[in-house]
């Protein structure tokens, strides 16, 4: 019976259809309410409310709707699971399907979107109805990547997430949001560019474009080669690594900071994704060849943006740049082609998705309250604001990767598995432990701590409820996380397992 | 069976329970006292009061957990001792999974064997202590809920690092104290001074937590090499492979090394072949010089004294700058092999306890003394483990944690009771206020020094220290490597230690007294009252703690020296089958070199006369020697001048270097040059198009997506036609 539900169909486009009906019934309803003479900011604000009323009810069912599939799928078989398979034009597939991977990067999805919704309730004053469908769309293109298991339809899926991502920073951000969307449009383009031209070739040679089938293909060295860089040029701007980190930190300056959430908590991660999913599994020979110089990147990523985040001035810029360096653990973890690096890897993925969106959260509770995101402007904030200031702890302990939160986990995992391939990788990467605290006690110091200075405190206000709950929530989470990881690598080990043989044919 | 197994579950996990509630009552108690209070009560100050009221809730609740902790690990040890020790392999408890991961298993656990079981007990008592006596000092303070909560949370990481079944629960609680320290060194997070070049609490903090880093930094690669090797981080199975020097027990490392001796196997590590256990040897000692502040890594702890001096007491003194010594014991089947990593741990300790003894020599401040006091004497305890004299350190440990956190207490009830000044050039004749904490500080003072008889009796420090001393001899003649050298640098910090013990106490309790001082120099304040006696709160703690500086050593010497390989039992490995120190009974017995149970004493006694000649017979000397200066003078004051040559290598450098890579390497160079110059393509693109501000967003979106698809479509479909 329940075999017979296209389960992931549904969970991929139920924030679409919401999305859609949402549009739907805000035209109607401004017509309608357009002949009345009624007070027009009183009807835009009822609007408001309702329009963010059903966003949440439509990410909390779509958090649900996932929840009950990690319930039915057991991720200790091998392969994917709730399998759909149409065909749709050519060779090409309409083919869905999860594994722990996929699923675990799905939970956090979900479990993302409510709180976005939630952190946009009172700050967020223009074209809200807009704002709610952009994030309803994204959510469908992100689950979409993450439950393809066809080539051409995850590219669909990879590059149609750019485009509310792309109306999110320029519409709802900052003053400079223009030329920051256009920067992240740009630079995510041009890689996918690549990676297009690389699918188009692998489907004439392969004539398939399946993903699993394609996993069991053997390529001759020098196509791999040129295939693994057209997808790593894609994925390594997507998760950025260094060099082509340069569009993160302004594009998350720039946005909202839900779009901000969204944008690290999962859009980075499809880099991540990608390099498991296709790179290693697909060309094992060229991801070995590159691998000295992928933890080479990884290293100069965490030793250089950690260094950069010290000065910086402007609290997103330095939570961005430390998001390039812990991304910069993922990339050792995959790279280390070990079931303890791959494992680490996708748990790092997962725990920044919670402590960086945390993070940029705090910025927000901030920048609602002073519309500054200087530094210099704040100070002695634990004085009025004891709640936000022991959260901020939590998630600044995380972010340093103390142990019982969740980065540590991958953080340690990571920084093992790569100790067996590679010693200079885990030592470089040690060294950025290091780093991590330096600018992230800086950070926390100059705003939360010092003494009592009326001027700076101005217009801070303890944290209402919502704000405390959607902060706690997530420093639950990477606590759980943190001293329960198996709660997630349970789920993964499977797929690591498969990884790690994929890789292991070279 | 079960009954014992949860109450050593509730000795470790206990405190964590009282840190967890403290914390939710700190928070939410306020608000519900005042709920609950609503009815009867409706005056304005309700506020405070009801502040007032969750405050003393934690304060009872975590001092009545850690108490409680205290006397159950009290009778483990007691009984314990008694019962000789336990002889098979220590006890684990299992708690809950943490990661599994392969070979990569980690569990929270608990481990008893007597290194943990001598750890819970020094950090329990101790910290019971501290809570008690934060009662009395830290009573006019707001916000004591937090900090009681933060004690207890230090207490319970402290207690999950010394039980630790394996290396990554050993780092959780390494850094889980890092956090505590960190957060009780800021505690008084809006203290600033008038003076900016003086530390605030706020740096102190960020300070200890970074240094604590750089050594973490060690002990995490530590750790890895220690998986590389072994192929598991539990202590248990990795630590009888070292005892037994062979893989066979275990297989996976078996099969990566086949036919190898742990000895022999070979890492490369950053372009050359190290032996594999001194180089995980030195990288652990690397983390333990991070936490128990030895040489290099030393600079966090004097400035740590910023934080309240409860506080300087247990986490400063007692136990975790001890977590380092731990450490060392706690892998002594690994040093045992390592012949290099052992001479670096032996260097290192012997120049840091002689660094340390000539630095607090020259220090006014009362709590730095002290600080470099304890730095000092944790150079003893690791010169003691690097000759392998595990035993030895550990006693030290042990006995040092009763000494020291009462001359930290004592020195707390000074400056409580004169008003805040820690300046020892401002105190003086305080015997005559404080006659209860001037018996203390004397009693720690003779304790620490080592005072007693050979062959006879003598206060807690003059077993342990003075046993460091002759294994260091005995060592030494045995031709272990810089053993000898240890001996003599052990003499000299006797002396030293003396020096600077007496100068405390002649500067502190006598001397001119500290309200004639006051009204002289000060022109501020009128009138100054003088000093006063502490509380019960703060003296009941420091009388324990004298009976135990006093006593421990006498009572504890038996089983942990005369029968350390009973009581010690598989904890610590001695490579030649016999303990150091049954070296040294033997030495001890055979009267041939009878001088060396003598020498300390000696020393001790030089010291002595010469602080006492210097503060009651030629009282000009001292200032005499701080005004004329001299190099070396300057030197000590100045603490050899590490935190000016950090601040000129590490601090400023890192600042340069992270705004040369953010403005040049960011932003001149990848957005400049960078893949496709999008910066610049991005900018023109913007100037030019202003869809954003025309509206119809969705006609532009949906044309895209569509776009793309129809495009993608085309290709594909004239291509899969074509096949």
């Amino acid at each position: 019976m329940i075999e017979e539900i296209p389960l992931l169909s549904l969970l991929t486009f139920l924030p679409l259809f919401g999305a859609g009906l949402i549009m739907l019934v805000s035209m109607i309803t401004n017509e309608k309410f357009a002949k009345k003479s009624e007070n027009s900011s009183d009807r835009e604000a009822k609007q408001a409310e309702r329009v963010l009323k059903s966003g949440m009810l439509i990410t909390l069912s779509t958090f649900l709707l996932a929840v009950f599939c990690f319930l039915l799928v057991d991720f200790n078989e091998k392969g994917f699971a709730l399998v759909e398979d149409v065909k749709w034009f050519a060779n090409v597939h309409y083919k869905l399907g999860v594994d722990g991977l996929s699923m675990s990067l799905i939970l956090l999805t979900t479990f993302l979107m409510p709180l976005c919704i939630l952190a946009s309730w009172n700050t967020i004053k223009k074209r809200i109805t807009e704002y709610v469908v952009a994030f309803l769309i994204l959510e469908t293109f992100m689950i979409g990547v993450f439950v393809s298991l066809d080539l051409v339809l995850f590219y669909i899926f990879f590059e149609a997430g750019l485009i509310p991502m792309f109306f999110i920073i320029g519409i709802w951000g900052g003053n400079q949001s223009v030329l920051a969307s256009f920067k992240f449009f740009l630079y995510t383009l041009a890689g996918s560019l690549f990676m297009l031209a690389a699918i188009v070739n692998i489907y004439m040679s392969a004539g398939t474009s399946d993903i699993v089938a394609l996993q069991n293909l053997e390529y001759v060295l020098p196509n791999q080669i040129w295939l693994w860089l057209a997808f790593t040029a894609s994925f390594a701007i997507k998760l950025p690594m260094w060099p082509v980190h340069t569009w993160l930190p302004d594009a998350h300056v720039q946005a909202p900071t839900a779009g901000s959430v969204i944008l690290a908590g999962v859009l980075l991660k499809m880099g991540g994704y990608g390099f498991l999913r296709f790179s290693l599994p697909m060309f094992p020979d060229a991801s070995a060849f590159f691998q000295p110089f992928m933890f080479a990147l990884a290293i100069v990523a965490i030793v250089y943006t950690s260094i950069v985040a010290y000065q910086q001035n402007d609290m997103k810029k330095m939570i961005a740049y430390s998001s390039v360096a812990h991304m910069g653990f993922v990339i050792l973890g995959i790279f280390s082609f070990n079931a303890l690096g791959i494992q680490g890897a996708i748990f790092q993925m997962i725990s920044h998705g919670l402590i960086s969106s945390a993070l940029f959260l705090v910025v927000g509770v901030l920048y609602d309250r002073k519309h500054t995101r200087e530094i210099s402007e704040y100070g002695g904030v634990a004085h009025v604001m004891p709640y936000f200031a022991t959260l901020f702890m939590i998630f600044s302990m995380a972010n340093v990767g103390l142990p019982a939160t969740s980065g540590f986990v991958g953080e340690l995992q990571t920084m093992v598995g790569a100790f067996e391939e590679a010693r200079w990788a885990s030592v470089g990467a040690a060294l950025g432990v290091i780093l991590s605290a330096v600018y992230m006690l800086r950070l926390y110091r100059e705003i939360a701590l010092g003494p009592r200075d009326e001027g700076r405190l101005e217009g801070l206000q303890p944290m209402d409820l919502r704000e405390i709950f959607i902060l706690s929530i997530l420093a639950v989470g990477t606590l759980l996380l943190g001293v329960a990881p198996w709660l997630v690598q349970d789920m993964t080990s499977q797929s690591t397992e498969s990884i790690v043989s994929l890789v292991g044919r070279r | 069976m079960l009954a014992s197994d949860f109450l050593v579950s509730f000795i470790v996990l206990g405190s964590g329970v009282a840190a967890l509630i403290g914390g939710i009552v700190h928070f939410v108690g306020p608000q519900l006292v005042s709920l609950a209070r609503v009815d009867s009560d409706t005056n304005s100050n309700s506020g405070s009061e009801s502040r007032e009221a969750s405050d003393h809730i934690v304060m009872v609740l975590t001092t009545g957990i850690v108490l409680l902790t205290a006397i159950l690990s009290l009778i483990q040890l007691v009984s314990f001792s008694l019962g000789g020790g336990y002889t098979e392999t220590g006890r684990v408890i299992t708690l809950m999974r943490w990661m599994e991961i392969g070979d990569f298993q980690s569990t929270w656990s608990i481990r008893l064997d007597s290194l943990s079981v001598v750890m819970m007990a020094v950090v329990t008592i101790v910290s019971g202590l501290v809570h008690v006596y934060s009662w009395g000092y830290m009573a006019k303070t707001e916000n004591r809920a937090r900090f009681f909560t933060y004690l207890s949370l230090f207490t319970f990481t402290m207690l999950m690092l010394v039980s630790a079944n394996d290396l990554v629960q050993l780092f959780f609680g390494w850094e889980g104290v890092g956090l505590a320290s960190y957060l009780l060194i800021g505690f008084w997070y809006s203290k600033v001074y008038p003076n900016a070049n003086q530390i605030t609490p706020n740096s102190a903090a960020i300070k200890a937590f970074i240094t604590n880093r750089v050594g973490d930094f060690g002990l995490a690669l530590g750790i890895m090499g220690a998986f590389f090797v072994f192929k598991t981080i539990e202590l248990g199975p990795m630590l009888q492979a070292l005892r037994e020097n062979s893989f066979e027990t275990l297989s996976k490392a078996q099969q990566a090394f086949d036919g190898m001796a742990p000895t022999d196997v070979v890492v490369s590590f950053l372009g050359t072949d190290i032996p594999a256990l001194e180089l995980i040897g030195v990288l652990l000692f690397i983390g333990a010089m991070g936490k128990s502040a030895q040489f290099v890594l030393h600079v966090w702890l004097p400035d740590a004294m910023e934080g309240s001096t409860p506080v300087s007491a247990l986490i400063h003194a007692a136990t975790m700058v001890t977590a380092g010594v731990y450490l060392v014991c706690l892998m002594s089947p690994l040093y045992e092999h390592t012949e290099f990593a052992s001479t670096f741990i032996t260097v290192v300790g012997a120049v840091t306890a002689l660094f340390a003894a000539t630095v607090g020599l020259a220090q006014n401040d009362i709590k730095r003394v002290i600080a470099y006091s304890t730095c000092s004497q944790l150079g003893y305890m690791f010169f003691a483990a690097g000759i392998g004299a595990y035993e030895a350190a550990m006693f030290h440990l042990f006995t040092h944690a009763f000494f020291k956190a009462l001359l930290f207490l004592g020195a707390g009830s000074v400056i409580h009771g004169s008003h805040h000044e820690q300046d020892m050039t401002k105190l003086g004749g305080l015997f005559k206020y404080q006659k209860y904490t001037y018996a203390a500080m004397l009693i720690g003072t003779v304790a620490i020094i080592g005072f007693g008889l050979p062959h006879v009796w003598g206060l807690s420090g003059f077993y342990s220290k003075d046993a460091i001393i002759e294994s260091a001899f005995v060592m030494g003649q045995n031709g272990v490597s810089f053993g000898m050298s240890a001996f003599w640098i052990g003499i000299v910090v006797a002396f030293l230690t003396s020096c600077y013990s007496w100068r405390l106490i002649y500067m502190t309790f006598h001397g001119r007294d500290i309200v004639e001082k006051h009204t002289e120099n000060s022109k501020a304040y009128d009138h100054i009252s003088p000093p006063h006696e502490s509380g019960l709160s703060m003296l009941i703690p420091l009388g324990i703690l004298a009976v135990g500086a006093i006593f421990a050593g006498g009572v504890f010497a038996g089983p942990m020296l005369t029968h350390s390989k009973e009581f010690w039992g598989d904890a610590i490995y001695w490579m030649n089958g016999d303990s150091v120190y049954y070296g040294v009974k033997k030495l001890k017995e055979a009267h041939s070199a009878d001088w060396v149970f003598w020498a300390p004493l000696t020393a001790t006694i030089l010291g002595f006369l010469l602080a006492t000649y210097a503060y009651f017979v030629d009282k000009g000397l001292p200032l005499r020697l701080s005004s004329s200066g001299g190099p070396l003078f300057n030197m000590f004051k100045n603490k050899w001048y590490f935190d000016e040559l950090y601040q000129i290598t590490l601090v400023n450098w890192i600042r340069i270097l992270s705004n040369v890579l953010w403005k040049i390497g960011d932003e001149k160079l990848i957005d400049r040059y960078g893949p496709m110059g999008a910066y610049r393509l991005a900018l023109a693109v913007s100037r030019k198009v202003k869809i954003m501000h025309t509206g119809y967003i969705y006609h532009y979106a949906i044309a895209i997506i569509l776009g793309i698809m129809i495009l993608g479509g085309l290709v594909f479909w004239q291509m899969g036609g074509g096949n």
